[in-house]
């Protein structure tokens, strides 16, 4: 199902030189140090806390799937 | 080597000779322009500075390579789990199936949720695509596809069509009508067209356009009305498992995972690459975008999740523990972002603390592969599928 390519040693000059302008690019891009985008996780992660329902338990009435409520109309 | 979307035959006069010749499409400055194999072959010879050989482009990536490297270690001043230390450690994390959708023949290989929060499509190995009715577990819809392993499916953001593919090699679109008179199939509409299987699909912000994965290597943005190829990526060296779009407040951009073990980061509208991370030690099945959009994280058939960071430009943690062995399918974030739920191929889903670095819970029920698994758009629940054809919905 899934195709594996072997390592590509006959790499044609084309494709080399695409090779260097993309890592070129890649390499000028700006990074920010690891603590500052960690404390920015942690930051998004706080503040939404209190929406999320599976971390602050919402009360059973009002998660659609854990109430015993019965959906069909009866006829 | 699988370099392109589709194969056509064009014969007419070259763009840059004007000989009456076969044509090939060629990208110049995101131009598009039709030269004959002479003049592509000049073209890539082309600026050829002196002394310039395949040798000393080979060796000019390498040290690019290494320099991309040593820049990105520059900015590693400390671990996630380390910054995390203060944060309050979860409650006791309790969650059991609350719905089991039963009613596919085979393998479930797709699922997921409408807008609306409470109906989900699901594709199987069987051909079969369903929508269903979360909260009542009733089927809504279901069409036959041509094709049987149909691997991707999604919801319109209008909730009012869904899309799927797979073996067919192509995206095909399906209005959903409540009329009883009405046969979905006969309405169906072609949209993408590969040359391999499709892996993945995905609507961007409008029901107007498609974003798709495949096979063939490459990923693509459709047209959904025309059918038209909007744009193409090219880049990744072997199949494309996976892809997720950034959430709106980003911008546009999306995030693909492939058998070449690479993540890749894509700007929708040059169809340039802008980052890739290469850490995982096989395919990635499946890639999920942080909700902030700073970050994304990957499922591998390496046994691990990890996070990598869009701004620090690496991977900042890695969910694994030695027990588990059987790679991850496919992986989602709740709402907050605080958790990472994962489906692996023992069965299970494990839930991770995203921050800690450690795992929460392990959740038992399925009894085969998880292949597919979907947070719904309120974080409420979340829905697994899996090889043992049925669908849980975990709350």
């Amino acid at each position: 199902m899934k195709g594996e390519t072997p390592v590509n040693s006959t790499m044609s000059i084309g494709q080399a030189r695409k090779l260097v302008e993309q890592l070129k690019i890649e390499a000028s891009m700006c990074r920010i140090k690891v603590s500052k985008a960690a404390a920015d996780l942690m930051t998004y992660c706080d503040a939404h806390a209190c929406e999320d329902p599976l971390i602050t338990p919402v009360p059973t009435s009002e998660n659609p799937f854990r109430e015993k409520k019965f959906f069909c109309a009866l006829l | 080597m699988c370099d392109q979307t589709f194969l056509v035959n064009v014969f007419g006069s070259c763009d840059k000779c004007f000989k009456q010749r076969a044509l090939r499409p060629v990208f110049i400055r995101s131009q598009q322009l039709s030269y004959c194999a002479v003049c592509v072959a000049l073209m890539a010879a082309e600026g050829l500075h002196e002394n310039e050989t395949l040798a000393s482009l080979k060796s000019e990536a390498e040290s690019l390579k290494s320099k991309l490297e040593e820049e990105r270690a520059k900015l590693h001043d400390v671990e996630l789990h380390q910054v995390a230390e203060r944060v309050e450690a979860l409650g006791q994390f309790v969650m059991k199936t609350r719905r089991t959708l039963k009613g596919h023949g085979n393998k479930v290989l797709c699922m997921d949720w409408c807008k609306d929060k409470r109906r989900i499509v699901s594709s199987s190995q069987d051909g079969k695509v369903i929508v269903w009715d979360s909260f009542t577990t009733n089927k809504e819809h279901a069409v036959t596809m041509p094709c049987t392993w149909v691997m991707a499916c999604a919801y319109a953001p209008s909730g009012c069509a869904i899309a799927c593919g797979g073996l067919d090699n192509k995206c095909s679109v399906y209005p959903l009508t409540f009329d009883k008179n009405e046969n979905m199939a006969a309405k169906k509409k072609s949209v993408a067209m590969h040359t391999n299987y499709l892996s993945a699909c995905s609507f961007t912000n409008s029901d107007m356009q498609i974003l798709t994965a495949s096979g063939d290597g490459t990923c693509a943005l459709w047209d959904v009305e025309s059918g038209q190829l909007l744009q193409s990526f090219h880049g990744h060296g072997a199949d494309v498992l996976c892809l997720d779009l950034a959430p709106s407040e980003t911008g546009n951009t999306f995030v693909s995972g492939g058998c070449d073990k690479k993540a890749m980061v894509w700007d929708m509208r040059s169809g340039q690459c802008i980052q890739s991370f290469e850490t995982h030690e096989s395919d990635i099945n499946s890639v999920r975008y942080y909700p902030s959009g700073d970050a994304f994280a990957s499922g591998s058939d390496d046994a691990t999740c990890r996070l990598y960071d869009l701004r620090a430009d690496r991977e900042v943690a890695i969910y694994s523990k030695e027990s588990i062995i059987f790679g991850a399918s496919s992986v989602d974030f709740s709402l907050s972002g605080r958790l990472l739920f994962a489906g692996y191929n023992d069965y299970t889903i494990n839930v991770w603390d995203v921050l800690k670095g450690s795992r929460v819970s392990i959740l038992f029920g399925h009894e085969n592969r998880v292949s597919t698994l979907r947070v719904s758009p309120d974080g409420t629940a979340f829905c697994s599928g899996s090889w043992d054809h049925t669908l849980r919905v975990w709350a």
